[in-house]
């Protein structure tokens, strides 16, 4: 288990990470989300002991990092996949790196051949493409098959496979009771990946919570309404905490009411439906919602449209 | 790789019984070391250069240098005192590429981002610091050795044509030779310290030769064109000029004439390693209070 007690960095004036609290339990994939800016990677960089915290503390199963006795044996960090010598090959360092725990080659050989290394271990890490630098980090963080995870953007350059990988990966991990904490912007793999999901939001915790409830805060109680009567059903269904968007002449998006009760209110007052939809929100829509104010850097929007909501499949 | 090799990723539990010791970190450092090109390529440059330098100066010129007379006859000391001298000639060259390798020992690990690696694996940070100045020790004496004892064994068969008959019985003879390893192992750790505390490649190597290069050759000229005494005990307490004394066959005693200060080898040796131990300590306070 992973636990940061009012956890934060600054540098200077700025602070990157403002008190955080938060639990990464084991057994589960916790996926770490949150803008360019966030904290993500800084909060990360001081669990494992590269960043010394302003103030708070950060555990790993009761204990700094720098206690730990055997660190490879208990966390396996991927922090960048460019954490290596460019100048060494991909074998040279992870036996370099072995031999701090007296880990066997055996083992070295393993984790190149579970990543998919063996044709370029040889080579020096400098031509690395991106994808093979990625496979490379997860090779170290698995190297002294650890009990716990912690993986910042693994999937980041990948091919399909490999993110298939690391998702599969990730989650037979967290299956064997480790624990899994991996960051990443693709919000469709996380949501494919993670059981809980913690976002952070200019250095605060601003959700953490299962990922279906993550899901179900963008949801709201949205729902689409088609019918020749619309405006005088805007008006049977107003009140103040429902909100009305009349988007075509025949379509509402009704946010406030639940589809069944929609329903019966139409059948009540002989309104014909012709459409009558549940909408359901993305992880990404939830995210998007939750870090709306917290974006550090806003990119400007090319078109200030609403994007659509998808129907429930 | 497939979804079957999932399965694969925890079978082998018994890696578990090992642990984070010191000596798996200086393993560790050894074959760091020893698995860059650059490393190999350090080494090599350095003995050939020494051999080179020395086969120049034994071959081509005269012998009357560094207040030793050319005479038809030289007495027993003063041949002594050539042969270590054009055997340990290489180290003004040598020194220059062993620092180089000194900074990028750990320079090379913050440009890259090894050192996150690197401290991952090995979080209290002074054991690795302290690994790396180790084996980087080791290795700059062992090479340090190779270097001039191989330059004095290729060179002194030459030296009876200028009627020098060195002495390989003469132990003044062996510690100057030593006393040049040591020499260039402990100006390399020097030039390690820096680039611990520059922690850039460029301005490691830029600090370690202003410091071993251009800051005694600047004083030097002050202390010429002035004859002011601070620039000559500067230069006489400079890294450089200072463990110069630890491979001067003819060595001087200590004495201050007019303020003026000057050391022997012991003094000499000693205050080249004050110079290490000072940006040692300085360099393992910082590494542990900064972030990496």
């Amino acid at each position: 288990m992973i636990e940061a007690v009012g956890l934060t960095k600054r540098y200077g004036d700025k602070t990157a990470v403002d008190g955080i609290d938060f639990q990464v339990q084991p057994g589960r994939v916790t996926g770490f989300l949150g803008p360019n800016g966030a904290g993500k990677s800084t909060t990360m960089r001081m669990i494992v002991g590269l960043d010394r915290p302003t103030a708070g503390t950060v555990t790993l199963n009761g204990k700094r990092y720098a206690d730990l006795k055997a660190p490879l044996h208990e966390v396996g960090v991927l922090l960048d996949a460019k954490a290596v010598h460019t100048g060494r090959s991909a074998y040279n360092h992870l036996r370099a790196l072995a031999a701090t725990h007296g880990i066997s080659k055996k083992r070295v050989d393993e984790v190149i051949a579970l990543t998919g290394l063996e044709s370029v271990a040889r080579k020096r890490v400098g031509g690395f493409s991106l994808g093979m630098g990625q496979r490379l980090g997860m090779a170290s963080a698995l190297l002294g098959d650890p009990a716990i995870l912690i993986l910042d953007e693994p999937v980041n350059g990948l091919d399909p496979e490999g993110v298939i990988w690391v998702r599969t990966l990730s989650r037979h991990l967290a299956s064997e009771g480790r624990t899994v904490f991996l960051s990443s912007h693709l919000m469709s793999e996380m949501a494919q990946t993670a059981d809980q999901i913690i976002v952070l939001g200019r250095g605060k915790v601003i959700a953490d919570a299962p990922v279906g409830d993550i899901i179900a805060l963008a949801a709201g109680n949205s729902v689409r309404v088609r019918t020749p009567d619309a405006t005088r059903f805007a008006n049977l269904l107003s009140s103040k905490d429902v909100t009305i968007t009349k988007t075509d002449p025949d379509l509402l998006v009704v946010n406030g009411l639940k589809a069944a009760h929609i329903g019966e209110i139409a059948a009540g007052s002989k309104i014909v439906l012709h459409e009558l939809t549940p909408l359901a929100g993305s992880l990404e829509d939830a995210y998007l919602a939750l870090t709306e104010d917290d974006v550090e850097y806003h990119a400007t929007s090319v078109a200030d449209e609403t994007v659509p909501m998808e129907p429930v499949q | 790789m497939t979804h079957s090799s999932v399965t694969t990723a925890t079978v082998a539990l018994p890696h578990r019984s090992s642990r984070l010791t010191f000596g798996g970190v200086l393993k560790s450092e050894f074959i760091k070391l020893f698995t860059l090109r650059s490393t190999f390529w350090c080494c090599v440059i350095v003995v050939l250069l020494s051999v080179g330098v020395g086969l120049l100066l034994a071959t081509v010129t005269a012998p009357a240098r560094d207040g030793v007379p050319a005479a038809p006859n030289p007495t027993n000391l003063q041949q002594q005192a050539i042969a270590v001298r054009d055997a340990t000639v290489g180290t003004g060259i040598g020194q220059l590429v062993l620092s180089v390798l000194g900074v990028l020992v750990i320079s090379g690990e913050y440009s890259t981002g090894m050192i996150r690696s690197t401290f991952a694996a090995e979080p209290k940070r002074l054991p690795t610091l302290i690994a790396k100045a180790i084996i980087l020790g080791v290795t700059t004496f062992v090479v340090g050795l190779v270097t001039v004892f191989g330059t004095a064994a290729i060179i002194f068969p030459l030296l009876p044509g200028i009627h020098v008959h060195p002495d390989w019985g003469d132990s003044k003879l062996l510690l100057s030779l030593f006393g040049a390893a040591g020499y260039l192992a402990v100006i390399s750790l020097v030039a390690f310290s820096i680039g611990a505390l520059i922690r850039s490649t460029a301005g490691g190597i830029a600090a370690a030769m202003g410091l071993i290069l251009v800051a005694p050759t600047i004083l030097d000229i002050i202390a010429l064109t002035t004859g002011a005494v601070w620039a000559q005990n500067l230069v006489t307490f400079a890294p450089t000029t200072a463990g110069a004394k630890l491979y001067a066959y003819v060595s001087s005693t200590p004495s201050t004439t007019d303020g003026v200060i000057s050391l022997d080898a012991h003094q000499g040796g000693y205050v080249l390693l004050a110079w290490f131990v000072v940006l040692f300590v300085a360099a393992a306070v910082l590494l542990k209070r900064r972030d990496a």
